[in-house]
């Protein structure tokens, strides 16, 4: 038997990019994001240019290592509640979850490429006397 | 291994959270099994300096145009 959880105040400002507030129980949860982030000096989009082939959208990420011994576990709800009175929350990004209630499994995995461009260095210090 | 685990009164007053992102979990209640893998890569080599080649710069213009 899992507890009741109890919240009075919820607010929650922005809610983006495959991202949910769960209000209620559930039973399995399993996210996955994956964000190419390129930033430039310059401003310049094509959305060809890379090809999401990085290996870090490939890498299968290691888990950490469950131990052979098995617990046994039991769990008494002396007092089956979690009350919370406010929650505020003011971004929730790239397949998160705020979660009020139980669930029994969740998964997720995040992967993150991060690539920058700058101009090079004579231009750099022109532009900067344009300034 | 046993392990007995007795959950008393809990009540919180004021949760204040600036952002929750990238496959990531807030949770107000009972789970079983929670597993939350992250990979972030900024390798030196994606660090790109220059040059922004004369064509791109062409086309950027051609397209504002």
């Amino acid at each position: 038997m899992s507890r009741l959880s109890v919240v009075h105040f919820l607010r929650a400002n922005a809610v983006v990019f495959s991202s949910v507030v769960q209000i209620g129980d559930s039973q399995e949860i399993r996210l996955s994001a994956r964000a190419l982030a390129v930033q430039r000096q310059l401003e310049y989009v094509d959305s060809r240019e890379f090809p999401l082939t990085f290996p870090i959208f490939t890498k299968p990420i290691p888990l950490p290592p469950a131990d052979d011994e098995s617990v046994y576990h039991y769990t008494l709800h002396d007092c089956p509640l979690i009350a919370v009175h406010s929650v505020r929350v003011i971004g929730i990004s790239s397949t998160s979850v705020v979660h009020i209630g139980s669930t029994k499994t969740v998964e997720a995995n995040s992967r993150v490429k991060h690539i920058r461009q700058l101009e090079r260095r004579e231009q750099h210090a022109s532009s900067r006397r344009s300034d | 291994m046993n392990m007995t685990i007795v959950n008393h009164h809990l009540s919180v007053g004021h949760i204040a959270i600036g952002g929750v992102a990238s496959a990531s979990l807030v949770l107000i209640g009972d789970s079983e099994t929670i597993q939350l893998a992250s990979a972030f890569d900024t390798p030196p080599e994606s660090l790109i300096i220059g040059p922004f080649p004369e064509k791109q710069n062409n086309k950027k213009n051609e397209e504002k145009r």
